[in-house]
């Protein structure tokens, strides 16, 4: 039996119970997996009202103040800088020709490959004291003493630096997306009302961009707030590191809860924001009729240069800098080579993200198809929490996972007569799925959900109407359409999973490591130079992934 | 075929714990990589597989209060007495580390029942002998750090370091805790900079000039002269001078590697085995000649570059008992924060 017919078969029995039960089975997986995604909420919020330690005193006289200062200042900074990036080479690329516009049209996504906390070690070699930087200048120089002239990119602005040239492609990818699909109409319009470029920028394209920027920053502020890797490497105090320090290092689980609720409260206004730009994007994309392909413009001399100079600085600090450092290392210290098992780290890698993949697919098809055929308001709002996973930094997923686990089985499972349940989910790879699957459910289902937005509920009806069946629309409409959705999906979990630190950190079973982890812990014994061993294949790993899904990110024609 | 192979795929998520009888599962938070090496060779000789959790220590720590007696660790090896002490107090280690061979081989003050020192280290400072006179050094002592001398002219890391907490901890535990409290202001208004970067950096800034007192573990310059830094730090190491201080008193603040034994650890008897393993010369060789810690056990020698550049024969604290750290770390955090020790 192939997996179509397995499917098949599935959706058959579950389009069966469909119309026979009013709670039927989109309903309970719908359920089930809002739950499951609930379970770190609940658990960071159920221990709120308890008592504090003496750690709690001593804190909020001294530090408390400085983790809010410090998230607010990285927050706004990486912000700014983002913005600024992803939306100066989204325009440049999209609306002109300029030597290696085409190159960089997908070379700055390539950005994503490097993971904040890889940047931070590479900003950390490179300009420490005595630091690759004083190597250079010493070759080129002679001996002295550079230290003091060698600028240190370290504390706070080593952060914002590795956090915004990791992340500007949220937005780049974004507002890219709507510039190419902003009609030449738009464009004739500025000039027919004579403004200039600046001025038809920020009065007429960057407005429509609007909603797309917003999703895209977003998106960073979430990544930034939940960022723990870069700023826990350059010791900065924010929301984050504070949760898990006060949670880790002095087990006052209650005023962790307590700097998780403002966290959380932070990141929630977030994404209803995202939502609402989300909606309004999608009222901006079904503009019909009159949509004119548009011209891009070629630039020539000064302009062109400039154009040029700017894509390739981004993308020489975001891709080249950080794998050239961890380059020059690997080849400095080739012994680190050879101590890594590269074949079982790969291995390993993999095995996690297939499983992953499928276990989010499955779910998320069941979900998205689920609301689609029952149209029902109380599934939508479940699947609405469900998706809210992917906004809670991932240490307080892993963590909260522990402890919830703790809890059934002490105060449920064993007064039931049953063995453990501890093994079977901490330090396990099935713990691990499920962890993963809180925090990149939202990317599975909203990829689909998007992929189905596309479909117009009409062509169900037509297929109705010619006597399909559910089954059959969903096996032979759906999934041909959502094909594409898919395999982008599958590369997206792929390349967080990749990256993916804090969770595989603290719940991977013995004997088990990724590129990530091992590059983290290597860096976190300063054994930066071995770090860069499994930091460089971490990125040339996923620039593959990258590079195979960069014909769906940036899809120019309008399907 | 394909349903068959999901199938087996998912399966598989189910069937990840296998007991295997003859192991020992170690949750370990130091030297990773040099000690990995070091199980393997424990493996071969006794056939007990070593199962490894790396990881920072915190985040282990958290894992095994959480899974509790149904974890499945057996020994928690770390770098610290401070964290050993502080994991005991939170009642996570079980007694069990008293066999003759560990007796004979550790002496008293670095260890108890429930967790042992496996290597030792001294946290001592470093100067720029072309900045910081001999007089200036002559009777140098951790207190003397607050004289205003230094102002402007120390580094060190930050408070949450649980090596400065250790060193502080033994501070209190000498001098009390308003005097440490005292202290710990003096030690802030000396600093030449706002606490950054890892105990390598402080030595390096000591050496490009940043500073003229460092404050730092051991191990870290015989690893910059090692070569395995680089050409670079090699020579930046060799700009920075070793002081021992707190010769003329109770001596050098020690600390130590340590290995706990955990509470309901599923194969204790293997635990001890590999504990006394790495308590024998080879391993203790191993441990000096990779990490540059000095060997807990006698008749095994230092690293020659631990003792041609730092020197054997300086006076330890062997007064102040290493689980004193773990006893006083809130108090040293407390006064560190007080201060304004970022």
């Amino acid at each position: 039996m192939n997996g179509d017919s397995y499917w098949t078969l599935y959706f058959f029995h579950v389009y069966k119970a469909d119309c026979n039960m009013k709670f039927n089975s989109w309903y309970l997986s719908s359920f089930l997996i809002s739950f499951v995604v609930l379970i770190p909420i609940i658990t960071v919020f159920s221990s709120f009202f308890e008592s504090t330690s003496n750690y709690y005193e001593i804190l909020k006289n001294t530090f408390l103040m400085e983790y809010i200062f410090n998230s607010i200042i990285l927050l706004i900074s990486v912000l700014a800088l983002t913005f600024v990036i992803g939306t100066g080479t989204a325009y440049l690329v999209s609306f002109y020709n300029f030597p290696g516009s085409n190159f960089f049209k997908w070379a700055l996504i390539l950005s994503f490959a490097v993971p904040p906390y890889i940047y931070a070690y590479s900003l950390t070699a490179f300009f420490e004291n005595y630091g690759t930087a004083f190597t250079i200048l010493k070759n080129l120089f002679g001996d002295a003493n550079y230290n003091k002239n060698i600028p240190k990119f370290d504390g706070m602005f080593g952060a914002i630096l590795s956090i915004s040239f990791s992340l500007y492609a949220y937005v780049y990818i974004l507002a890219r997306a709507s510039f190419l699909y902003q009609s030449q109409n738009l464009i004739d319009l500025g000039k027919n009302l004579g403004f200039s470029k600046f001025k038809s920028f920020y009065k007429i394209i960057l407005p429509a961009a609007r909603p797309a920027i917003v999703a895209g920053l977003s998106l960073v502020a979430m990544e930034t707030l939940a960022e723990f890797g870069a700023v826990d490497f350059f010791s900065i105090n924010t929301l984050t590191t504070g949760i898990y320090n006060s949670w880790i290092t002095f087990d006052d689980l209650a005023f962790a809860n307590r700097i998780s609720f403002f966290l959380l409260l932070f990141i929630f206004s977030l994404f209803v924001l995202e939502n609402l730009s989300r909606r309004r994007a999608k009222y901006h994309l079904n503009s019909k009729g009159g949509f004119k392909q548009k011209q891009k413009t070629k630039l020539f001399g000064k302009s062109s240069f400039l154009a040029f100079i700017f894509c390739f600085l981004i993308f020489f600090m975001s891709f080249l800098f950080p794998l050239g450092q961890m380059l020059y290392w690997t080849i400095k210290f080739p012994e680190n080579l050879f101590d890594l098992q590269i074949i079982d780290l790969v291995l390993n890698t993999l095995y996690l993200v297939v499983l992953s993949s499928l276990v989010l697919l499955i779910f998320s098809l069941i979900s998205n198809y689920g609301n689609r055929v029952s149209n029902n308001k109380s599934l939508n709002f479940l699947s609405t929490i469900s998706i809210s996973g992917y906004a809670i930094p991932g240490v307080i997923l892993a963590i909260a996972f522990i402890t919830f686990i703790a809890w059934l089985d002490d105060s449920i499972i064993k007064s039931l007569g049953f063995a453990s349940i501890k093994k079977v989910f901490i330090g396990s790879i099935l713990g691990l799925v499920l962890v993963y699957f809180i925090r990149f459910y939202s990317l599975a289902f909203n990829g689909i959900k998007s992929g189905y937005e596309k479909i117009n509920i009409s062509v169900d009806e037509s297929a109705y109407l010619l006597g399909y069946s559910k089954r059959k629309t969903f096996m032979n409409i759906h999934i041909p359409f959502l094909r594409n959705s898919l395999l982008f999906i599958i590369i997206l979990i792929s390349l967080e999973i990749i990256r993916e630190l804090p969770i595989t950190l603290i719940l991977r079973p013995f004997n088990f490591e990724t590129f990530a982890t091992t590059a983290y812990i290597s860096a976190s014994e300063d054994l930066l130079e071995a770090a860069a061993v499994p930091s460089l294949f971490l990125i040339l790993i996923a620039s593959l992934f990258i590079i195979i899904s960069s014909k769906y990110i940036l899809k120019e024609n309008n399907e | 075929m394909k349903r068959g192979w999901i199938i087996a795929l998912i399966t598989s998520l189910f069937v990840s714990t296998f007991a295997i009888a003859n192991e020992v599962n170690v949750f370990n938070a130091r030297h990773y990589k040099a000690d990995a090496e070091l199980y393997s060779k424990f493996t071969n000789k006794t056939g007990i597989k070593v199962n490894l959790i790396n990881g920072k220590a915190g985040a282990l720590e958290k894992r095994m209060i959480e899974e509790g007696t149904d974890s499945s660790a057996d020994l928690y090896i770390t770098a610290d007495a401070g964290r050993c002490g502080a994991f005991k107090a939170k009642g996570m280690t079980q007694g069990g580390l008293t066999s003759a061979a560990i007796k004979a081989a550790v002496p008293s003050n670095f260890r108890t029942s429930h967790w042992v020192g496996v290597a030792k280290r001294a946290r001592i400072i470093y100067y720029a002998p072309e900045r910081v006179s001999g007089a200036e050094l002559s009777g140098l002592t951790y207190e003397s750090l607050a004289d205003p001398k230094w102002k402007g002219r120390l580094v060190i890391r930050k408070s949450s370091n649980i090596y400065n907490k250790s060193l502080v901890a033994s501070l209190v535990k000498n001098n009390g805790k308003a005097a440490t409290a005292k202290w710990a202001e003096g030690v802030v208004a000396n600093m030449a900079r706002t606490p950054k970067g890892n105990d390598r950096a402080q030595i390096m800034a000591v050496a490009a000039g940043e500073a003229d007192i460092a404050v730092a573990n051991t191990y870290y310059l015989a690893l910059m002269l090692s070569g395995n830094k680089g050409a670079e730090q090699q020579a930046a190491a060799k700009k920075v001078k070793a002081f021992f201080p707190n010769q003329n008193d109770r001596g050098t603040h020690m600390n130590i590697s340590c290995a706990a034994m955990v509470k309901g650890a599923p194969n204790k008897s293997n635990a001890i085995a590999l504990v006394e393993y790495l308590l024998t010369p080879e391993a203790q060789e191993h441990f000096t000649n990779n990490t540059f810690e000095f060997p807990m056990i006698d008749g095994v020698s230092p690293n020659p570059l631990v003792v041609n550049n730092l020197g054997l024969d300086f006076k330890q604290d062997l007064k102040t008992k290493v689980s004193s750290y773990g006893a006083k770390q809130t108090d040293a955090l407390e006064v560190m924060t007080a201060a304004g020790w970022k």
